[in-house]
Parts: C-alpha cells; sequence; structure tokens
C-alpha cells in the first residue's frame, strides 16, 4: 500500500536524437543560452562541441557548470548511467543545485532504445528518472538521402514522440511538405513540428510523456490518438492516409498498425502475447502504446524498439471507453497477424478464467 | 571560476525544491513568526480556513482563509493580552478551538488552555478558559484535541511541583464535552520528577542536551482510544494506557537517548503496520545537537519496541551551518478529521533550515526522501536561514508549512 504515484516523483528525461548534421549542436547551444532553462540538467557528450562563453558560466566543478540562467549543463564523464546517478547523488547530498527535469544529447548515430534501456533496467535510475520522450530532429535538406542509406535514421524517427523538421529557411514548401509525409508515414503518432536555426523553446521539449498515473487533462493529451472515440476501430493496414499515397522514398514496409479489443486482458495473457511477438519480431518492432484493460484497470504501456517502459495502472480510465487501444509502429508485420495473437490470448485468458 | 565542488552548493536566498511546487507564500501582516499548530477548519459557508498559532507575542492566532490556495487571505489576527506568554499550539475540531497558553515566568497567568466557539471564523468568541497556573507551572506547550471532547496535552499544574524546574510539564487530560466547563479526568508524570516521588529521578542527559522529562505532543487517536502516544522530550516515546483515566499505566516505552542527544518531540503510531514514527525535536543552532531524526520504530511488541531505520536526514555539509536550528521537528499527525491528509506510508515533516520533507516508508527499512521544498531566507529573517517550524496537509494533499520567525505561511504543492 502506498500513497505514492509511481511516476509523479520522478525526474523526466527528454532525448534528443537526429541525424547527423540535423542541428543537434546547434540546438543544445542555443538551449543552454534561453532563459526557460532555469533548473534543467542539460547531458552532452562534450562541453567542447557546443562551446560554451566562459561569461556564461556563474559556477562549475569537475564536470557540471551552472550556467547565468540557471541550467546545469553535464559533460558525460565516463557513461551517461554514472552520468545520471552523479546528478542524482549530488543533488540529494545538496552539492549541486536543484533541477527539475534533464535533457540527454544522443550522440549522432545513437539509437535511443539502449539509453532508454538504461532508465528501466538500472534500478536506482529507473527509482528516480522517467522517460518523459524522445524528441527527433530529421533535416529538412539531407533527410531523405540519409533515410535512404541509413537504416537508423528510420529507427530514429519511427522512435520520436516528437520530430521536428530543422533547417526549414533551407527547404521549399513543396519539399516541406514531402518530407512531413514521409516522417508521418513512418511514424503516425508523432508530434511533427518545424524549427528554423535551432529557435526552440524548452516548453517545446517537456510535457511529452505520461507524468502521474493520476488521471487528468494531461492523460488525454499523452494518450492522444488513442483516446479518441473511434481510433483504430478496424485494424488498419497503415495510420495515416499519406503513407499510402505518397511516392514512397523509404522502407514502405514499416507502418503503423492500431488495434482495439473490447474484451479485457489477464495481465499474464498480455504480456505473454507481446513477449511472444517480442521474441520473434522484436528487431521489427520500433514502436508501441496502448491503454490496456486489464481486468478492468487500465494500464498503459510504452515501448520502444523492443524496450518497454514499467507499465503504469491509471487511478480509473480517461473517459468512458474501456476498450484495450495499442498502436504499433514495426517492420512488415500484418495486422491480422497481430490482432490473431492478441485474441489468441484473450481467448486462451477467458476460457481460464471460465474454468 | 572553476573553484571546486562547494561552489555549486545552494545558498540559503536560495529556493531548493524536489517534487513540490509554491503555490502562495504570506507573511501574516509582518506577525509571520509561528509556532507549532495548525490546523482547518470547514467553515459553515464552505469556506477552508487555516488557523495559525504564533510562536511568540504580540500575536495570539491568525486565521487565514484558503479556499483559493494560490491567494490566500487573513480574516482575523488576534492579540495576546500581555507579552509574556505565547500560544504556540491550537486545533481544531468543528467549529471549536483549543488555544494553548505558556507563559515565560512561573505563577504567571493566563497559564492553560482557551476554547473559542469559531462559527462565525471572522469573530472567535471565547467560550472558556482551563487554568493551568501555579507557583511551578508555565502553563500548557502543546494541544492535542482531535475527537471534539477531550484535550490532551503537555502542562504544568498549579499542584505539580517538580524536583527539577525543567520537567514541569506533564501529561494531562482535560474532559471538555461541555465546552464551558473544562475539567480534568486524568494525569501522568514520568515517575521520580516530582517532589515526593517514591520512584528515584531519572538519569539526566548531559550539560547542554538536559532538556527535560516533560511531555511534548499527547496524541491519541479513535482507533486506540485507550493508548496516548507521547513525546516526551528526554524521557523519549512512551504509551499510556490510558482506558482509566484515574488511572493511567506505562503500556510501552522506548528510549535513544542516551546516546543520543534527547528531545523526544512526536510518537505517531501507524495502526495498521505496527511503527510508530517518532521525531526529535532540534532544539540548538549551527548543528550543535545533531542528528535529530526521524525514526521509524517496528512497535509490533510492547515491551520490546525495534528501531528499524531514521528518515534520511537532509545533507549535513549543506544545511548544518547555514543559520538556525537543521533537524527534524514537527510531522503532519494523521489528524482522525475530515479535512486532515492520512497515510501510513508517506510523511510530511520540517527540518528548520533544510524546509519541509516528504519520505516514503512504504519499505520501513529503506525510507525514501522523495520531495522537498526549502525556502529562501525569509525577510527580517534573524537567523539568516527558513526555520520552517510546523506543517499540515489537507486531504487535497496540499502542504501548509510555517516559519518560526518571520516568513510566515507557505502552501505548496506535493507532486508524489
Amino acid at each position: 500500500m502506498s500513497d505514492r504515484d509511481p511516476l509523479a516523483g520522478k525526474t523526466p528525461v527528454t532525448l534528443i536524437t537526429g541525424f547527423l548534421g540535423a542541428g543537434k549542436t546547434t540546438l543544445i547551444s542555443r538551449l543552454l543560452r534561453h532563459p526557460d532553462m532555469d533548473r534543467v540538467a542539460v547531458v552532452i557528450n562534450e562541453i567542447g562541441e557546443v562551446g560554451i562563453d566562459n561569461d556564461l558560466v556563474k559556477m562549475s566543478s569537475e564536470n557540471v557548470s551552472l550556467l547565468a540562467n540557471g541550467c546545469l549543463c553535464c559533460s558525460v564523464r565516463t557513461d551517461l548511467q554514472e552520468t545520471l546517478r552523479e546528478l542524482f547523488g549530488e543533488r540529494r547530498a545538496g552539492a549541486i543545485p536543484d533541477f527539475d527535469r534533464v535533457f540527454i544529447e544522443t550522440t549522432g548515430l545513437a539509437d535511443p532504445a539502449p539509453v532508454i534501456q538504461t532508465l528501466s533496467s538500472d534500478g536506482m535510475l529507473g527509482a528516480q528518472y522517467r522517460l518523459d520522450g524522445v524528441v527527433t530532429l530529421v533535416d529538412a535538406v539531407n533527410a531523405f538521402t540519409q533515410l535512404e542509406q541509413s537504416p537508423e535514421a528510420e529507427r530514429q524517427i519511427a522512435h520520436a514522440d516528437r520530430v521536428f523538421i530543422t533547417k526549414r529557411d533551407l527547404a521549399d514548401e513543396a519539399g516541406l511538405a514531402l518530407l512531413h509525409a514521409a516522417v508521418r508515414a513512418i511514424n503516425a503518432q508523432a508530434d511533427i513540428r518545424v524549427c528554423t536555426m535551432g529557435e526552440l523553446a524548452p516548453g517545446e521539449l517537456i510535457g511529452i510523456g505520461l507524468s502521474s498515473a493520476r488521471v487528468d487533462p494531461g492523460t488525454l493529451r499523452f494518450l492522444g490518438e488513442l483516446a479518441a472515440p473511434d481510433s483504430g476501430a478496424v485494424a488498419s493496414g497503415a495510420g495515416a492516409y499519406l503513407g499510402q499515397r505518397l511516392p514512397q522514398r523509404h522502407d514502405p514496409a514499416v507502418k503503423t498498425l492500431s488495434l482495439r479489443f473490447t474484451p479485457p486482458f489477464g495481465w499474464a495473457a498480455f504480456s505473454g502475447a507481446m513477449e511472444m511477438l517480442i521474441g520473434l519480431r522484436g528487431k521489427d518492432l520500433l514502436r508501441v502504446k496502448g491503454i490496456i484493460n486489464v481486468e478492468g484497470r487500465p494500464v498503459v504501456v510504452q515501448g520502444v524498439g523492443h524496450v518497454f517502459h514499467p507499465p503504469v495502472t491509471l487511478d480509473r480510465w480517461p473517459s468512458g471507453d474501456t476498450d484495450s487501444r495499442i498502436v504499433f509502429i514495426a517492420r512488415q508485420i500484418e495486422p491480422a497477424a497481430l490482432r490473431t495473437l492478441f485474441e489468441a490470448a484473450c481467448a486462451l485468458h477467458a476460457q481460464g478464467a471460465a474454468l | 571560476m572553476n573553484t571546486g565542488l562547494n561552489t555549486l552548493r545552494p545558498r540559503a536566498d536560495q529556493a531548493m525544491a524536489l517534487n513540490m511546487t509554491l503555490l502562495s507564500h504570506h507573511e501574516l501582516q509582518g506577525f509571520g513568526g509561528m509556532g507549532e499548530g495548525i490546523a482547518m477548519q470547514m467553515a459553515g459557508d464552505g469556506r477552508r480556513i487555516l488557523w495559525m498559532a504564533h510562536e511568540s507575542a504580540p500575536k495570539d492566532f491568525t486565521g487565514v482563509d484558503v479556499s483559493d490556495p494560490r491567494n490566500p487571505r487573513v480574516i482575523v489576527q488576534t492579540e495576546l493580552p500581555h507579552m509574556k506568554m505565547r500560544s504556540n499550539s491550537l486545533d481544531v475540531v468543528g467549529h471549536l478551538m483549543v488555544v494553548a497558553r505558556q507563559v515565560k515566568e512561573l505563577g504567571a497567568q493566563p497559564a492553560g488552555f482557551d476554547v473559542y466557539d469559531i462559527s462565525t471564523p471572522e469573530a472567535p468568541r471565547l467560550v472558556s478558559h482551563f487554568d493551568a497556573s501555579g507557583p511551578w507551572s508555565r502553563g500548557v506547550h502543546a494541544v492535542w484535541f482531535v475527537d471534539g471532547k477531550t484535550v490532551h496535552m503537555a502542562s504544568g499544574a498549579a499542584d505539580f511541583q517538580p524536583i527539577d524546574p525543567k520537567d514541569d510539564q506533564i501529561y494531562r487530560i482535560v474532559d471538555i464535552s461541555d465546552p464551558t466547563q473544562p475539567r480534568e479526568t486524568g494525569r501522568w508524570w514520568y515517575p521520580g520528577t516530582r517532589v515526593g516521588d517514591s520512584a528515584p529521578p531519572p538519569k539526566r542527559l548531559p550539560g547542554i542536551f538536559d532538556t527535560g522529562f516533560r511531555a511534548h505532543n499527547t496524541n491519541v487517536f479513535p482507533q486506540r482510544p485507550d493508548r496516548a502516544y507521547i513525546g516526551y522530550i528526554d524521557g523519549g516515546a512512551v504509551v499510556l494506557d490510558i482506558a482509566d483515566p484515574a488511572n493511567i499505566k506505562v503500556a510501552s516505552q522506548w528510549n535513544h537517548s542516551p546516546p543520543f542527544n534527547g528531545f523526544t518531540h512526536t510518537v505517531l503510531p501507524l495502526f495498521e503496520r505496527g511503527l510508530w514514527i517518532v521525531a526529535d525535536e532540534c532544539v540548538k543552532d549551527d548543528g550543535a545537537d545533531w542528528p535529530k531524526l526521524v525514526w521509524v520504530v517496528d512497535a509490533r511488541s510492547d515491551a520490546n519496541p525495534v528501531p528499524i531505520s531514521t528518515f534520511p536526514a537532509p545533507p549535513y555539509d549543506t544545511f548544518a551551518k547555514r543559520g538556525g536550528r537543521f533537524g527534524a521537528h514537527n510531522l503532519h499527525e494523521n489528524l482522525p478529521l475530515p479535512c486532515s491528509f492520512q497515510s501510513e506510508t508517506l510523511f510530511v515533516g520540517t527540518f528548520f533550515n533544510a524546509g519541509v520533507r516528504v519520505y516514503d516508508t512504504t519499505n520501513p527499512y529503506q525510507v525514501q526522501e522523495v520531495a522537498y521544498y526549502v525556502p529562501p531566507t525569509p525577510a527580517l529573517s534573524p537567523r539568516g536561514a527558513v526555520q520552517l517550524n510546523d506543517v499540515y496537509v489537507d486531504e487535497q494533499r496540499l502542504v501548509y508549512t510555517m516559519d518560526r520567525f518571520s516568513g510566515g505561511l507557505y502552501i505548496l504543492e506535493m507532486n508524489v
């Protein structure tokens, strides 16, 4: 028995990923000067890269600098896991100023999944931090080439909760529309925004994920399409129509699949089906987000790649809709196969319960 | 510029926060030195009124309309009859408020408690006064009033002559089921502290740590109406069997001092879990009586209460020398009242210059600090750092905490 919300007290972490040259360094160096960055800890690989002027630094220790705007800038000394542990420990010890959230810049080609794995598998970090969301920068000029040449680029889009198309000033409207559609075709769930020259308010990088197990207006925002009354009523082949109509300039096998189930799941049945799916096709799962009816209770599940966040049981259903709703972004998986898998799990559960 | 780790340490003039958001701050009209009495009234017209006792004269108590926690408004602030006394403690049930009267000099008056009718919060009406004055009495330091008819308190008495003057406040029970006619029904004191006791006097703590064998918080809960949970200062945690108030007996006892530095302040029982949360009070500035802690005691056996952990203390290096007191003091005490937060796992306490802190005891062997708020040094603070003295949490999980000297009231949201 606990009166504590399993999510609310954890420090939110935003992962910033992006293609090489997509403008991450520009974005970070602007953020470090932004007045709204008070009480944000930014973890970057190399302070030298972003070039902090000495007059910007109020105080500093070995690997943490307090900037004039109240932002804590930390370089990764050994590894990210260690850095996040140290940040927490030093705050607990009152050795560094408080911070309310963490932004992590991942290196150019990095897959965010291992970072998410770190947050969920390291007990200490998992108890103190939660993933707020993955933000992916996509370069308006070079994206198409990168999507063709690098499967990583596609994964980064698929993993994203929010995509920022950068360098809009260097692209024409038609190109932007095409890119927008291409991103949408890979990831029908992501919130797609546009920015110029790294001019992005810190507010656009936060409040992405589920921040509380207590249902409030933020829960509906987080659930997005899942909360819409008619979402995925039919297991569709692709989420957004543009994905089917536009010239396919990337691997067309990556699709957004929405499923809906009315009978409740037992947790063992649902997680068993999910584990089977991960076991057989883990590398083709890019993203999973769902609200599952587990014996009447609403449970939010999320996965990036085949790494799952800890499931969160909400204190109540956010609306009258108590169907299970799941969205998959997956490569070469047919919706019918997914539907059959989960329906079978559901049926097995129902038969077991009837005995 | 790069002058080492310590340069990054937060300073007393900066707020520190983890999982708590300040909704509002009210200096209480320039009289923001508050004691250790906070209670909430749901007024007849639906307003939430927060009642607070002042730490010292000239003000007695203040009522604040906190219906909108972002915009608290003082509705009444009262004066004490003279400067050599204070209220310090109060409690509210329904529209009845009990306010302590403690004097600075033995024998002075008024010493005891007052009962007020606060049906009209703007105009508290005195119903009765219970007199506890006497040649060896400083009156009442702390009251506990949660059932609408009984006041449990730490009080002197006209006929109680302590051997050591520090042991002047004993546990007394006063029936106010007729609020106009308070009458004492029971009392208990630490054996060996009264002139004429047959028991030998207790062994005192050394030097500056000798703060007295006397009662502080005297809590009785509806789950166990036959038990009083008492922080008996240097006498430790004392649980009394009060089934027969005329014949009170010790049911259980636990004391960490010596070797610790005394001043057991609160004993908060968790009935579902067989635990006590026991809080010390820090009473010396600059860490002189460090560590003052909050303890988790396994109390399944009356005969053998066993401490199993302490709440992780705020960091010594950051707070001990930042000004004033640093260490445990009041906890929100699960008052069995409709406007009070009640929890067997989450505890909120004040730690003077280390602010207000929230702990999760779900695992009682490994308590976690889950939130805190340390206000910046209040204006005109004589100690150079905030000194949060008492805290109250309402059933909406809003946290009301107050400064001992000048800061007044802080209203916070707890994000855990």
